[in-house]
Order: structure tokens, then C-alpha cells, then sequence
């Protein structure tokens, strides 16, 4: 049994699928070799905490971690949270931070990469300068973002008083309505660099041709975009969509740095409202739900994004 | 340029000039978003930590300084002696595990392109899948993992979270990399005589050098900047690494901007370079597996 490269490969494999799926494994025992490294790695630092964590969410923890001393409480830890205002607070403002971030992120990087497509002079450097937020750290940009906005020394403050739009500096992060906005362009600041670098490369995949045979055929640029470019994007823009959705769900580190979730809980997302309860509270079991929760509505989430991926992942092989 | 050169009638030019010029708006726009932050975190390094404090501000230092960027590299005082401490646990903790990503990122990302074991699509789903989940959901168990085995306050605690949670996406842009070499070569190979080992390492391996720099980069970044693991498994001040140490050093003293933003300037110095340099290979890689036909 010599498999060699893909059209024999497959075409023994197609034999072997009729002696069983166990039979099959054995005779391609060797292959899993390549993927143990990656498997047995991610099985202790994944499959045991999410395990860990459903377990939690059914107990009472006491503060100290000495978990020998939780006390069962069933869905206590649930009802807890659904009866909380916070959540509620809380999710709403996940919401907005992610639906906000998202969108600004793809269309501003959309933007950019299609003033980008064509060669002018300086492209090269103005691409890399575009790039840049993407790169530094998120902390770094925590801390940069809070000295701009400073209510008393901020850069941004000083143009509004300076060119009389503002009596004194405005105060952006310490104010409840405006302290989610703003770390939102913080947020934006950091990503649209990596939607962009996703659809400058989609845009390469669309043919000259079909662009010039439309100008022949006397489409505007606006005709042109819709009828011939954008379709051509729509594989990439879902995957780069639905990263950014993710991730920025997922974020932590500019409302934890910037405002720790201040003031009165104005600019919480769920995992720095998590991380508090678990870390700064003590309160292990509720956190522990209240991740279960969050995983609840990732893996729905993740059954889109898994057939995004598919769908990419059958164009590639097929 | 795009239109006909043989059609330079006024009418047809008319809309193609604006749409250029809107295009060209947006992106001095987009420049100033993105720079002026960058900008005004250099200019106030250079100022003293007097001259950061007015109101309003000196929009260009009156007497530039780099007495901030001196106390941080200087050994014999306290603070330049922690920061040295954090940049080099960083570069360590980094360093090490990108080579660890690698070489695991590397076989897994081959067999998931080249062969066709049972579970292959569910394994690779459930790899891609852990990139889904929020760090949060892990810490508490991972954190009492890691006491369990005495690593918290260790590097070996972010190397090991490090690695797991920046191999999907390593795999993934991997994986693009070998679905785009042809498996003729591999063939060759094998007819020659060669093992499929051999004409994985001979072979294949060579041709995917682009595809492991950007691994390489993509893991280095990520552990360089990583957060929320080093502010939960370590506390011990000799361990720390940059981006938590600049925290645990600034948020007590924050009039100090200037101090503040040389700090983040030196800590996003080295993987703005790393990146600019070799950006177009982290590029080719990370649009391979979502761009490609």
C-alpha cells in the first residue's frame, strides 16, 4: 500500500472505503502522526477547561479557589444572571460594540483598499503607514488612544477649544453616553487595516478584462464596482466579516485598559464583565456560567463561520 | 488610465476624475486617522513631563528631549532596569514560541492538505473552530491548570496558552501555502525513489519558506502583544512581559505621558519592523486561504 500523491491516492482510498472507517484509520495510521503535535496540544489547553467550566457553572465557589469546598447549586448561577440589570446593560452594549466595530472596520478597509487598487505614486508606503495600527499592540494603543483623549491635556480637546467648537476639552471617556463611541474608534483605529489587507488581495482576483469589456460596454464606476467587482469579493468579505464579528466579540484589552469598563458599567462587554466577576469578585461559579452562555451563542456564530470556511475550503480542492 | 486612451472626450473623463479624486480624500482622511495618533505619541515622548502638561498643548516640543527614551534603557536606574527585564522576558517568551509554533503548525497544516484521513474535516473544523472562542472562557480552568502544574508565574505558562491559541490560525495560513503547491512535485519525488517523509522535507518544505515566515511573524506578533494571559498567570515582577509590565508601571504613576508613550513606542518598535519588512509574505499567506479560486 504505496499511496503516492493524489489521483492514485484517492482512487485506492475509494477501495478502502468499503472495508470500514476503523480499517481505513489503520491504514493511514501514519498521517495522524502529523496532526498529534497540534491535536494533543490543543485537547489539554481546550477540551479541559471547557469541560472545567461547565462543571463550575453548576457551583457555588468560594472566593479562596479551593474548589474542594463548592457547594452544588444547580442553575442558580444562571437565573442569577438572566434576573441581573448588568446583563442586560451589558449585552447591549456588546452588541453595539460589536455591530459598530464591524461595520466601520470592513468599510472604512473597503474603502481603502479600493482608493489603493491602482498604482500612483507613494502607494507602497501609504499602504505600509495603513497598516501600522494593526500591528502595534493593543495595549499600546490603549494608552496612546487615553492621552488623545485626556479630559484636560488631550490632543483631541485642544483642536475643539482651539478652533472654538468647545469651551473646554470635552471629556470622552468619563461620560456614559460618549465613552462607548469613542473606544469604538479606538477599536476601528486597530482593525480596518486587516479588512483592508483581506480585500486588496480579493481585488486582485478580479479580471481586467471583465472591467474594461464593462467600460466598453459603457458602465459608470459606480455600475462597475456593483456589477463586477463587488460580486467578486463576496467570498473574501464574508470570511474577513465574520473574523472581525469574532474577534471583536471576543475583545478585551481597550475597554479593560482604557476604562475597566466605566463609568457605571457604560463601556462592559461581556468578557471584561466576565473577567471582573472571576478575577476581581471571586465569584468563579457566575463567571463560569456566564461564559457557558457566551459559548452558547459563539458556537451559533461559529456553525455560520464553519460554513463560510467550508464553503472556501470545497472551492480549493474542488 | 483605465479608460481608452482613444475616447479622451470630456464627457467620459468627468465622473471617472471625481470618483479618483473622492478616492484620493479618503485616503488623506484615512491617513490622518491613522497617523496623527502614531504622530502624537512620538511627540510626546520627546517632551519633558512639565512640557506634556498644558493646556494648551505645545504642538511641537519647545526643548525636545529623550530623556524619557534614556530612562527606560538605562540599566543602572530602577525603572530602566525593569523595562530591560519585561523587553527581554517578551523577546524570550515570543521567540520561543514562534519556533515552537512552527515546527507543530507545520506537519499538521501538511497532512490537513495533502491527506485524506478519516475525521481529517472534522479535526481541521475543530481546530479552526477554537479560533472562536474568547481567551476568558479558559482562564479560570487554565489559571488552576497551571498551579496544578506549577507553572503560574513562569514563562513556560504563556509559551504553552501561546502556542495552543495561535495554532489554528497558523495552520490555516499554512494550509493555503501547501494547497497551492502542486502535488506533481511531491510525485516526482516519489517515483525517484524518495519516502513521502523525504519529499515532505526535500520537497515540499522548501517551497513553503514564504508560508513559515508568516507563520513565524503572525506567531511572534501575537505573543509579543498577548495580554490577557500574562496579566493572569504572572505577578512575579521578574516575569513579566511588556505590555502587562508598561501597566502595572504607568497606571500608578499617570502623569508621567511622556515616560508612558516612549514605552509604547519601544514596545511596538520591533514588531513594526518585523511586519514592514516582511509584510508581503504575511500578506501572500493570510489572503491565500480566503482569497484564492
Amino acid at each position: 500500500m504505496t499511496a503516492v500523491g493524489s489521483p492514485a491516492d484517492s482512487a485506492c482510498r475509494k477501495n478502502v472505503q468499503r472495508t470500514g472507517i476503523l480499517r481505513q484509520a489503520w491504514i493511514n495510521r501514519s498521517d495522524y502522526l502529523y496532526v498529534l503535535p497540534s491535536i494533543g496540544v490543543m485537547l489539554v489547553v481546550i477540551a479541559y477547561p471547557i469541560y472545567y467550566t461547565i462543571e463550575l457553572s453548576f457551583f457555588n465557589t468560594p472566593p479562596s479557589l479551593q474548589l474542594r469546598d463548592k457547594i452544588f447549586v444547580g442553575l442558580d448561577n444562571y437565573g442569577l444572571i438572566l434576573q441581573s440589570n448588568v446583563f442586560w446593560r451589558v449585552t447591549l452594549n456588546t452588541i453595539i460594540w460589536t455591530v459598530a466595530s464591524t461595520f466601520f472596520a470592513f468599510f472604512l478597509g473597503l474603502g481603502a483598499a479600493l482608493a489603493l487598487h491602482r498604482e500612483f505614486f507613494g502607494r507602497g508606503v501609504l499602504r505600509a503607514i495603513l497598516i501600522i495600527p494593526w500591528v502595534i499592540s493593543a495595549v499600546a494603543a490603549s494608552y496612546i488612544w487615553k492621552w488623545i483623549y485626556h479630559s484636560d491635556f488631550g490632543v483631541i480637546g485642544a483642536v475643539l477649544v482651539g478652533l472654538g467648537l468647545a469651551d473646554r476639552p470635552p471629556n470622552f471617556i468619563d461620560n456614559v453616553n460618549t465613552v462607548l463611541p469613542s473606544l469604538i474608534v479606538v477599536n476601528v483605529w486597530r482593525e480596518f487595516p486587516f479588512a483592508m489587507i483581506m480585500l486588496m488581495a480579493g481585488l486582485q482576483t478580479v479580471p481586467d478584462q471583465l472591467l474594461r469589456a464593462a467600460t466598453v460596454d459603457g458602465a459608470g464606476p459606480w455600475q462597475r464596482f456593483w456589477h463586477v467587482t463587488f460580486p467578486h469579493l463576496k467570498g473574501v468579505s464574508t470570511v474577513t466579516i465574520l473574523l472581525l464579528a469574532v474577534a471583536n466579540f471576543n475583545s478585551f484589552i481597550i475597554p479593560w485598559i482604557m476604562t475597566g469598563g466605566g463609568p457605571s458599567n457604560a463601556s462592559h462587554i461581556w468578557i471584561t464583565h466576565i473577567y471582573e466577576l472571576a478575577f476581581g469578585r471571586q465569584r468563579w461559579g457566575v463567571a463560569s456560567a456566564y461564559s457557558v452562555l457566551l459559548f452558547l451563542i459563539v458556537m451559533t456564530f461559529g456553525y455560520f463561520y464553519v460554513r463560510a470556511l467550508s464553503g472556501s475550503e470545497r472551492k480549493a480542492r474542488g | 488610465m483605465m479608460n481608452s486612451p482613444s475616447n479622451p472626450t470630456p464627457k467620459a473623463r468627468r465622473p471617472i476624475d471625481r470618483w479618483r479624486w473622492t478616492g484620493r480624500l479618503f485616503l488623506v482622511l484615512m491617513l490622518l486617522y491613522t497617523a496623527v495618533p502614531m504622530i502624537w505619541m512620538l511627540l510626546t515622548s520627546i517632551k519633558s513631563g512639565f512640557a506634556a502638561l498644558q493646556f494648551p498643548p505645545q504642538w511641537w516640543p519647545d526643548e525636545p528631549t529623550l530623556a524619557s527614551y534614556q530612562k527606560l534603557l538605562d540599566p543602572t536606574n530602577s525603572v530602566g532596569r525593569d523595562f530591560l527585564r519585561f523587553f527581554w522576558n517578551s523577546l524570550f517568551v515570543s521567540t520561543v514560541t514562534t519556533i515552537l509554533a512552527v515546527i507543530v503548525a507545520v506537519p499538521a497544516a501538511y497532512a490537513f492538505s495533502r491527506f485524506d484521513f478519516p475525521g481529517r474535516k472534522f479535526l481541521f473544523f475543530a481546530v479552526l473552530l477554537r479560533n472562536m472562542f474568547p481567551a476568558v472562557i479558559f482562564l479560570v480552568p487554565l489559571f488552576i491548570l497551571m498551579r496544578l502544574l506549577g507553572l503560574v508565574n513562569t514563562h513556560g505558562s504563556l509559551i504553552l496558552t501561546y502556542l495552543t491559541f495561535g495554532l489554528p490560525l497558523a495552520i490555516w495560513l499554512l494550509k493555503g501555502f501547501y494547497d497551492n503547491i502542486p502535488i506533481q512535485l511531491e510525485q516526482a519525488a516519489r517515483i525517484d525513489g524518495a519516502t513521502r517523509f523525504q519529499a515532505f522535507i526535500l520537497v515540499v518544505m522548501p517551497l513553503s519558506v514564504p508560508g513559515i515566515i508568516a507563520t513565524a511573524i503572525y506567531s511572534f506578533i501575537g505573543a509579543w502583544n498577548e495580554y490577557i494571559f500574562a496579566y493572569t498567570f504572572i505577578n512575579r515582577n521578574d516575569q513579566l512581559t511588556l505590555p502587562v509590565g508598561i501597566q502595572r508601571f504607568f497606571s500608578e504613576n499617570t502623569t508621567d505621558f511622556p515616560g508612558l508613550m516612549a514605552a509604547s513606542f519601544m514596545m511596538s518598535l520591533p514588531v513594526v519592523v518585523l511586519f514592514l519588512l516582511l509584510q508581503r509574505y504575511f500578506v501572500k499567506a493570510l489572503t491565500e486561504g480566503a482569497v484564492k479560486h
